[in-house]
């Protein structure tokens, strides 16, 4: 028996393709990751907002993915098709079995956006490095600039999951009540209110301000701890039970362009396992829509009083 | 400038040559303690020393593109010119050394990111002639005049307020231009074509070529016997172009690619926003590569903080050579620095940079902008040499 059991470890030990075992499922430290970079089965993958960032100082080993030309369809408005996110991933020498480790400048918006699209389109194994570069930076953690040169991958992703992602038919019947789901707007409390249309300097607006009946208001930033880091699920949990979101029905998150709302999305579908959409038209396509109610407690109106 | 046989007297400046440089590292070092800690405030203390170091050698070097070429002009002497060759050439090799690390295959249309590649149409064009114009007009271009300034001449400032009106002339015919050539205009990065081999190969043998022409038409200059100090003697420009280049290199690896007009626009833009003269939205300059101007939200930037350093650097090593002497202008050289001043502005908005930004920078980075650039304002300058000749402007 003995014999046996020292055979069968043996043999796990020289057959089992090394492990990334992850300390969580969907969340990764700076900690672990400095002490995986190395793993072959590991992919890093930066979705930064601010151009020259990646290219100036990236973690070893890490691909650049641009959220504006991407991750996106440049054309019409909506996210990359399924062709040519597939072909991306292959680029950046994505396998089937790779784990994926996204993160990025701006406390994870875009990263957070890039794991909704990986999502969207099935990838399995995808994970947040929690505080972004932000943290990592923070820690005096090593940088490189130069570029990755990785070997093709051979991942074959999913058609898109369209219950990941809410349009403007389901949150128009939430705001007519014809539909019994809780809505979270993660933008500021400016916004919200519809005291101003939009964050100055901005360039993609609405012509009305406010929001959609029914919404909740939770600024992104309630969902982050001091150093960047994700707030532990217990105090998550607080955060959104006081608003009335505890997971009981189905939630949409939305913000102005769809981005910051996926870093919301991200923490109450995978830290919570709530049954969240992200709705990406967001106030840019709602406030913009014709016909649909809107509450503006601010009174503000577009082109003056 | 006739060549000069120094004979080296290897005394020790007196106290008061360094206290220029004492001075100028006690504000350095200040200010540094106190970006340090901002945002972004790496790259801004960067900024800070890469302006230092800049100011520093344009100063000892005499780097001013309109001297380097009036000398040329005038007396035959291509040795100035010869130094902005150098540092082309080996600018070149810097940026593609780093472009190898940003970006491994060139391949259309990924970009390195920040390079300095502009669209090339018919508002480049117009943008360095008109910059080559008014620098000859104004007796140097804008690093020289900032360089010049922190040896005394007062004229510069003069010339920035025409800077600044030219750039707020070029913001109001921005929309247009935009529209009517900039937006389809491509951008031609040579990587795209050739790869980083063939880049190197092409921009390296164009310029040897420019260097052999001008060696062409070089004369020996007069010697003349001086007796000068070391520290007063000027450094050779092949010298000023070695570091140039390496600065060019440093800065675009850590921060971005040399400029000086950055700010000086989003000084002119802002100022302009307070009398609402400006078009509501300048269509599209935001997402375009080169100086570009923005409206200002912080009160130190990048490049903001690189012009006050070359200030200080140039100001520092005039004090410490002797060259610092306030020079007040002559209505005559005022009027041409006011002038001048609007054309560079306006030629340097609507071309995206300088002869810093746009040639030096564009050049180095493989793009065409950059030798459109060099060749139109070289085409302006002479022009404008030539007016000042027949007019006795001087």
């Amino acid at each position: 028996m003995k014999l046996i059991k020292k055979v069968v470890l043996l043999w796990a030990l020289l057959f089992t393709a090394p492990v990334v075992a992850a300390p969580s499922d969907f969340l990764v430290t700076t900690d672990w990751l400095e002490k995986n970079l190395n793993n072959p089965k590991l992919r890093l993958i930066e979705v930064s907002v601010d151009t020259g960032v990646y290219e100036r100082g990236h973690i070893q080993g890490a691909v650049n993915f641009k959220w504006h030309t991407d991750l996106v369809d440049p054309v019409k408005r909506d996210i990359t098709s399924k062709e040519n996110f597939e072909k991306l991933l292959r680029q950046a020498g994505v396998n089937n079995d790779s784990t994926i480790v996204i993160y990025g400048d701006s406390n994870n918006w875009f990263a957070a956006w890039g794991a909704w699209v990986f999502d969207v389109y099935g990838v399995k194994n995808v994970k947040l490095l929690d505080g972004g570069r932000k943290k990592w930076e923070a820690e005096k953690r090593p940088l490189t600039p130069l570029a990755t040169k990785v070997a093709a991958g051979n991942i074959k992703v999913s058609d898109a999951n369209n219950a990941l992602r809410a349009r403007l038919i389901d949150v128009v019947a939430v705001a007519n009540k014809k539909s019994d789901t809780a809505l979270v707007d993660i933008r500021s409390p400016d916004e919200f209110t519809g005291k101003i249309f939009a964050p100055a300097g901005v360039q993609e607006t609405a012509i009305r301000a406010g929001h959609i009946p029914g919404a909740v208001n939770v600024p992104w930033g309630q969902a982050v701890a001091e150093d960047g880091t994700f707030k532990s699920p217990e105090e998550l949990k607080k955060v959104y039970a006081a608003v009335g979101i505890d997971g009981k029905k189905p939630i949409i998150t939305y913000c102005r362009i769809g981005e910051r709302s996926s870093h919301t999305w991200f923490a109450l579908s995978k830290i919570l396992g709530y049954n969240v959409r992200n709705y990406d038209g967001s106030w840019t396509e709602y406030g913009n829509s014709v016909g649909n109610p809107v509450i503006n407690t601010a009174g503000t109106v577009w082109g003056g009083k | 400038m006739a060549k000069v046989n120094y004979q080296i007297n290897s005394s020790i400046p007196a106290f008061k040559n360094f206290l220029g440089i004492v001075v100028i590292l006690i504000i350095a070092f200040i200010l540094n303690s106190q970006i340090e800690n901002l945002q972004g405030g790496t790259a801004l203390s960067l900024s800070l020393w890469l302006g230092i170091s800049f100011g520093a050698v344009l100063q000892r070097s005499r780097f001013c593109f309109y001297c380097l070429s009036r000398d040329f002009i005038e007396i035959k002497n291509a040795k100035g010119l010869f130094g902005i060759i150098v540092a082309l050439i080996i600018g070149t090799l810097g940026y593609h050394l780093i472009f190898g690390a940003f970006l491994i295959d060139p391949i259309a249309p990924r970009l390195p990111p920040n390079a300095h590649i502009a669209p090339v149409s018919w508002v480049l064009v117009l943008g360095s002639f008109s910059f080559g114009l008014g620098m000859a007009i104004a007796g140097s271009c804008i690093s020289a005049q900032l360089y010049r300034l922190g040896e005394g001449l007062l004229s510069a400032l003069i010339a920035f307020i025409g800077i600044i009106l030219g750039f707020v002339l070029a913001f109001l015919s921005w929309n247009f231009l935009y529209l009517e050539a900039i937006q389809q205009a491509p951008l031609i990065w040579f990587p795209h074509y050739l790869g980083y081999k063939g880049s190197i190969v092409l921009q390296i043998t164009l310029l040897i070529f420019l260097a052999l022409l001008l060696l062409k038409f070089h004369k020996k200059q007069k010697e003349i016997n001086k007796t000068q100090k070391w520290w007063q003697i000027k450094w050779p420009t092949y010298v000023g172009g070695i570091l140039v280049a390496l600065i060019a290199t440093v800065a675009f690896l850590r921060v971005s690619p040399l400029g000086v007009t950055a700010e000086i626009g989003s000084i002119a833009r802002t100022s302009a926003g307070y009398f609402n003269i400006l078009p509501a939205r300048l269509e599209g300059l935001d997402t375009l590569r080169g100086c570009l101007t923005i409206v200002k939200e912080t009160f130190w930037s990048n490049n903001g903080l690189f012009i006050f350093g070359l200030l200080l650097g140039s100001f520092a090593l005039a004090t410490f050579s002797g060259d610092f002497k306030i020079q007040i202008p002559k209505i005559k050289e005022s009027v041409r620095s006011f002038v001048g001043g609007i054309l560079m502005g306006f030629g340097s908005m609507i071309a995206l940079g300088c002869t810093v930004g746009t040639l030096l920078s564009g050049i180095m980075a493989a793009s065409l902008s950059g030798w459109i650039f060099l060749i139109f304002c070289g085409a302006g300058l002479y022009l404008g040499w030539f007016l000042r000749k027949k007019y006795k402007l001087n």
